[in-house]
């Protein structure tokens, strides 16, 4: 699916003292198969953004569009449903009495046939490496947080989204939980060719799935390019209130040390590949 | 001197339905002395969460004995000046808000312990200009920023003047900058007001900044020592659950291709000035 947004403003609380422009201007286009990340600091703009992508809120000018059809209108139906939005903290919004039902409520409404059901509760099941026979009969509220969070997650995928939309995936996770969630993101996309738009603050998390970066700042698109050039962009990020992945800020340490490395190797063993190289003061 | 915190063979148990229990904390012995900054990792259920409660007498122990300054937390008359003495912030600053301003939020503490006006006034202001923001006194709290709710949470701990304040995951739901701001917090709080400080956090980066680190499993303590001593043992973090800070995890990887890089590189400044 391609996604389209031209010129979206959101305001939030028109006509009070409380009144907020939460998005000014906003164009982006979104291609399938994409992967990109949304960052910005906390009041950026970024969940507004992606609830116009999901079609839950009204632009206050400017519109979204979903292969052509404008998102929020009843019209659009049929391409929201190839959408899937996962909230922070999905699992807070967990509320069967089984792992199972939980994982199929959404693929019971689409009026898929039982055996239909059962496959894809399975997969989605898998996909987030959890075990149906194991695990299916489960009270989700007696799982562990990050179980309760990969049944949640199962529960989007069960809904076998073209475009999945993850906000802060990891929040809360402890450092293996979320090595493996993020690996899990990336091998659904490789596997599925979902588009993938992940928010989050972590830059340095965000530098093992993504390879397109939209930074917002107050409410408009700062920066929008490849992982690499806009993630290593110090004085970009910084007045944008964040802070570039730690490979990237001990390489810039190196450069203005008189080293002849790139800056924009982003993981921690491209950062110790490139140091390598270079080995030295130039 | 005698130690701040005391925990001698504490086990805790969380009751599940049909009356079976599961054991969250086992046979911890753990000595805090007064004024040392302690960080405590662990993956999710290793009982960190539950071993920080016990500090302050939020549970009762399931057998064993936690003393705080000398007073036992099983004795329920010793429960008031316990939670005196430690303070507790939590994840959401949300949670921890109950007034319409931010100097009544800070004072909802020393109002109900009955202090007079004068000495409230006082308390709050120093409450908050510890945490930079005595200039937002006015200010409703549900216009401020997460981590700037986060601060005022803090404020409304400190105007208790307790001796040491506990820290649940206080970041993990900030942006960036507010992290940092946090965090900057609670190290002046540490060294410049002696403030006895215990960090639960799953930023590696953050437990580096500690004087101490504690690695919990399975409801104990797995390892105890020095920030530089922890991290050096990057297998055993991993085979807990846990990593290493971006800085170590590069410092790791040039030493496997034959780098010569001293110990303890805890920090990008501190790798980068070993390399130059």
């Amino acid at each position: 699916m391609l996604i389209r947004i031209e010129n979206l403003a959101h305001t939030y609380a028109r006509g009070t003292p409380l009144v907020h422009d939460a998005l000014r201007g906003v164009s982006l286009e979104i291609a399938p198969g994409e992967r990109v990340g949304i960052v910005g600091r906390t009041g950026s703009g970024k969940s507004t953004l992606v609830q116009h992508l999901a079609g839950l809120l009204k632009p206050t000018s400017g519109r979204v569009l979903l292969d052509g059809v404008i998102a929020h209108t009843r019209s659009s139906a049929a391409q929201r449903r190839k959408l899937a939005l996962a909230f922070q903290y999905p699992e807070h919004q967990i509320f069967e009495h089984t792992v199972l039902r939980e994982v199929a409520f959404g693929p019971r409404h689409l009026g898929l046939r039982k055996d239909e059901i059962a496959g894809r509760v399975r997969w989605a099941l898998g996909m987030v490496g959890l075990d149906v026979e194991e695990m299916g009969e489960r009270v989700p509220f007696t799982l562990s947080g990050g179980e309760m969070r990969r049944v949640a997650l199962a529960s989007v995928l069960a809904m076998r989204p073209e475009v999945l939309i993850l906000d802060e995936p990891t929040a809360g996770l402890d450092p293996q939980g979320r090595r493996e969630l993020l690996a899990q993101v990336r091998r659904w996309q490789e596997e599925i060719g979902m588009t993938l738009v992940l928010v989050s603050h972590d830059l340095d998390e965000l530098a093992h799935v993504v390879e397109r970066v939209v930074l917002l700042n107050d409410g408009q698109v700062a920066i929008d390019g490849p992982a690499r050039q806009v993630l290593s962009d110090g004085p970009l990020l910084r007045a944008a209130g964040l802070d570039v992945p730690q490979p990237v800020a001990l390489l810039q340490m190196l450069r203005e040390a008189g080293w002849d490395v790139r800056t924009d190797r982003l993981l921690p063993e491209e950062a110790a590949e490139e140091i390598l190289r270079v080995g030295g003061r130039a | 001197m005698r130690p701040f915190i005391e925990v001698r063979g504490l086990e805790h148990a969380y009751p599940l339905e049909g009356g079976e229990w599961v054991p969250a904390l086992q046979g911890i012995d753990l000595t805090i002395e007064p004024g040392e900054f302690v960080a405590l990792i662990g993956s999710n259920g290793s009982g960190k969460s539950t071993l920080a409660r016990h500090f302050n007498g939020l549970l009762e122990p399931t057998a064993g004995e936690v003393w705080v300054d000398g007073l036992s937390t099983s004795d329920p008359r010793h429960l008031w000046e316990v939670r005196q003495r430690v303070g507790m912030v939590f994840q959401n600053p949300e949670n921890q808000l109950v007034a319409s301003t931010v100097e009544e939020d800070v004072a909802f503490g020393p109002e109900n312990a009955g202090l007079p006006p004068d000495e409230i006034r006082q308390r709050v202001d120093e409450a908050l200009a510890l945490v930079g923001l005595q200039d937002y006194c006015t200010h409703p709290p549900q216009m401020l920023s997460g981590g700037q709710k986060q601060l005022v949470a803090i404020a409304g701990v400190l105007a208790a003047r307790p001796a040491c304040v506990v820290f649940d995951e206080p970041t993990s739901m900030l942006d960036p900058p507010s992290r940092r701001r946090i965090l900057d917090t609670v190290r002046r709080l540490n060294v410049h007001e002696g403030i006895t400080v215990v960090l639960i956090t799953q930023s590696m980066a953050e437990a580096a900044a500690a004087g101490r680190v504690l690695a919990m499993h399975a409801g104990r303590i797995v390892m105890d020592g020095p920030p530089r001593e922890v991290f050096e043992q990057g297998e055993r973090l991993r085979a807990l659950g846990l990593g290493l800070p971006p800085a170590v995890e590069i410092a790791r990887r040039l030493r496997e291709q034959g780098l010569a890089l001293p110990p303890g590189l805890l920090t990008v400044e501190a790798l980068a000035g070993a390399l130059c």
